[in-house]
């Protein structure tokens, strides 16, 4: 039977491992402007990237704009998984399409379209202006705001089909016995539906942390040239700054802190779960 | 007697003969406008009739300088052709990874401009770094880089991100330093900063900027400074008192291109006159060969006057590239941050 995971496997060993251990081993090597790198085996590549304020305000900003969006995508994506979840056959697979749609359109397409609606001359300040509600424009686009927006409409499809995925498990007549026997239905929802759905929490939370700790096109064409996550500082480093070892340390801090956060969430929500 | 399978094998020998003449010359390119006239003035004007075979590589300059980096160890490359900015590539030609310029296979090197050329790229066009201000918003045009700092222009210049290394190297002049000095920008980029000079994400917001009026001046090539014109921009140009910084876009061969010979013979076709004059009058780059036809009234808006040209500074190609990290934190973190 183990026999069976060989191709997924050497595949991921071949595609994935093999990359990571070569850029592992090129973030302990020494920059050089003349010969791009130098062999080395020194920490000082993390060392800076740690002690350094400004890259620490890039990892407290990207963390920020993930726990934002996961908290957003968990508000708004619970009640429309429930909805989903309990839906009869026929209409769900429409619901089903529509929710994904938003994936159907690729990040910068979307974020295009955000710019059209979020501009200096988009079409909400347009409008504000013409109902004489505001005589300058605001500032919507290039803000923390407009990237926090941005992602959530990206990831909120990966929470709700998590989370409806593991609702539609949860027996509909639990949630009526726990009516028939007095609980109001905020009560059945915090002491039934929410604790039978936590495995749905934790996976589809998991799942838009990491897609969002990652992003990349969205804060660069929402967030303007002053707003910087770490995605885009790692590629600022490998294709602006040519400088390799930086980047592949910065591109290792940032895979390191997701996985610690999602552990540590994991866990946490988990052990509620046990309770 | 001849057998069937000699008869196909015949009947498929010319065409294998045709497919192995005509193995595509990849040309690593820009998109977009340079793209475009490369496909119509260059390709199909030039290129296709003397029988090469082009394929184009499309991505912008950092992307594909990262992947020429990521492949260099590589025995077969992606490119067979690259164009770049001179700074760019003298950045790759000192990591070894383009052949020396083959001067026979691009016989078309003649009718070069012999200061623009290379041990290790052919110059492609060029322009210089100039001010293009709105005449509608500034009454007394600029004079000098140096009048960009003048407070009357708070919130009022805008700068693309893209050319971040641009602006470092100009602040630098106005603080008495240049191309091989930039230690005096540091200190006139953090006035710029706080006189609100905005920074903008690509040329092309930085364009929009400029034609809604939320900035009235700017850094950018000559080049560009002419088409956002013909696209309507109310724009003048001022090459300014320092003296502009030249740009050139050049073509070089990576040592690892599967088709060296074809990349040589593409490089050659770049230079013809007919691809040279169209750049010039779509895009606003100088010919780098000294006899394509340029009608007067083009060459007066894209080219300087023999004062400005004499006065025209190069890149200090070695300094940039020792302080291209330096260049990026700094623009990074203190001027956007």
């Amino acid at each position: 039977m183990a026999a069976l995971v060989l191709p997924a496997g050497l595949l991921v060993l071949l595609l994935l491992v093999a990359p990571m251990a070569m850029l592992f081993r090129i973030s302990l090597n020494e920059y050089s402007p003349t010969q791009l790198m130098l062999e080395a085996l020194q920490p000082g590549n993390y060392l800076r990237a740690i002690a350094d304020p400004y890259y620490q305000a890039v990892m407290g900003t990207t963390m920020t704009v993930a726990f934002s969006c996961t908290l957003l995508c968990l508000i708004i994506g619970f009640p429309a998984a429930y909805w989903l979840a309990r839906m009869d056959s026929k209409r769900k697979s429409l619901a089903v399409i529509l929710t994904v749609f938003p994936l159907l359109v690729g990040n910068v397409v979307r974020s295009a379209g955000w710019m059209a609606l979020l501009g200096r001359d988009g079409a909400i300040n347009a409008t504000l202006r013409g109902l004489g509600i505001i005589s300058e424009p605001l500032q919507l686009l290039y803000t923390q705001g407009a990237v926090i927006i941005g992602i959530v409409a990206v990831v909120a499809p990966y929470m709700i089909l998590t989370l409806s995925a593991v609702i539609e498990g949860i027996p509909r007549n639990i949630e009526e016995a726990a009516g028939n026997l007095g609980a109001p239905p905020l009560t059945v929802f915090r002491r039934v539906v929410l604790p039978l759905a936590l495995p749905g929490v934790v996976a589809g939370s998991v799942l838009v942390f990491i897609l969002c700790m990652n992003a990349y096109a969205t804060p660069v064409l929402l967030g303007g040239p002053q707003f910087k996550m770490m995605a885009p500082a790692v590629y600022d480093q490998f294709v602006k700054g040519t400088n390799w070892p930086f980047g592949a340390a910065l591109a290792f801090i940032l895979l390191l802190v997701t996985l610690g956060l999602t552990v540590l969430g994991s866990a946490l929500l988990g052990r509620r779960y046990k309770r | 007697m001849i057998s069937r399978r000699a008869l196909a094998a015949a009947a498929l020998l010319p065409s294998l003969g045709a497919r192995a003449q005509s193995t595509p010359v990849v040309m690593g390119t820009w998109g977009g406008d340079y793209g475009d006239i490369l496909r119509q003035a260059v390709d199909q004007t030039v290129a296709i009739p003397s029988g090469l075979e082009v394929v184009q590589e499309i991505a912008p300059a950092p992307t594909r300088k990262t992947k020429l980096l990521a492949e260099r160890n590589a025995r077969r490359g992606s490119m067979d052709v690259v164009g770049l900015s001179d700074v760019d590539m003298y950045e790759l030609a000192q990591l070894g990874l383009f052949e020396p310029v083959n001067a026979p296979a691009v016989p078309s090197l003649s009718r070069v401009i012999p200061s623009l050329r290379r041990p290790y790229a052919v110059p492609h066009i060029y322009s210089a770094r100039v001010i293009l201000y709105n005449p509608n918003l500034v009454t007394t045009p600029p004079k000098s880089y140096a009048d960009l700092w003048d407070p009357k222009y708070r919130n009022r210049v805008g700068l693309s991100d893209l050319l971040y290394a641009q602006y470092v190297e100009t602040a630098a002049i106005v603080g008495g330093g240049g191309p091989s000095n930039f230690e005096p920008a540091w200190a006139k980029l953090r006035e710029w900063k706080s006189l609100g000079a905005r920074v903008y994400s690509s040329n092309e917001q930085l364009a929009a900027a400029l034609k809604s009026e939320e900035v009235w001046l700017t850094v950018m090539w000559l080049a560009r400074g002419f088409m956002w014109k013909q696209s309507g921009i109310p724009l003048n140009h001022v090459v300014p008192e320092e003296g502009a910084t030249s740009i050139t876009y050049e073509m070089a061969v990576p040592k690892n291109a599967r088709n060296p010979a074809g990349g040589w013979r593409y490089v050659n076709a770049m230079l013809d006159t007919r691809g040279q004059t169209a750049f010039a009058a779509r895009m606003g780059y100088v010919p780098t060969v000294t006899d394509a036809p340029l009608p007067p009234e083009l060459a007066r808006q894209i080219s300087l006057t023999e004062a400005q040209q004499a006065k025209l500074r190069t890149p200090d190609y070695a300094y940039q590239a020792s302080m291209s990290a330096r260049v990026l934190d700094f623009w990074n973190k203190e001027f956007k941050g």
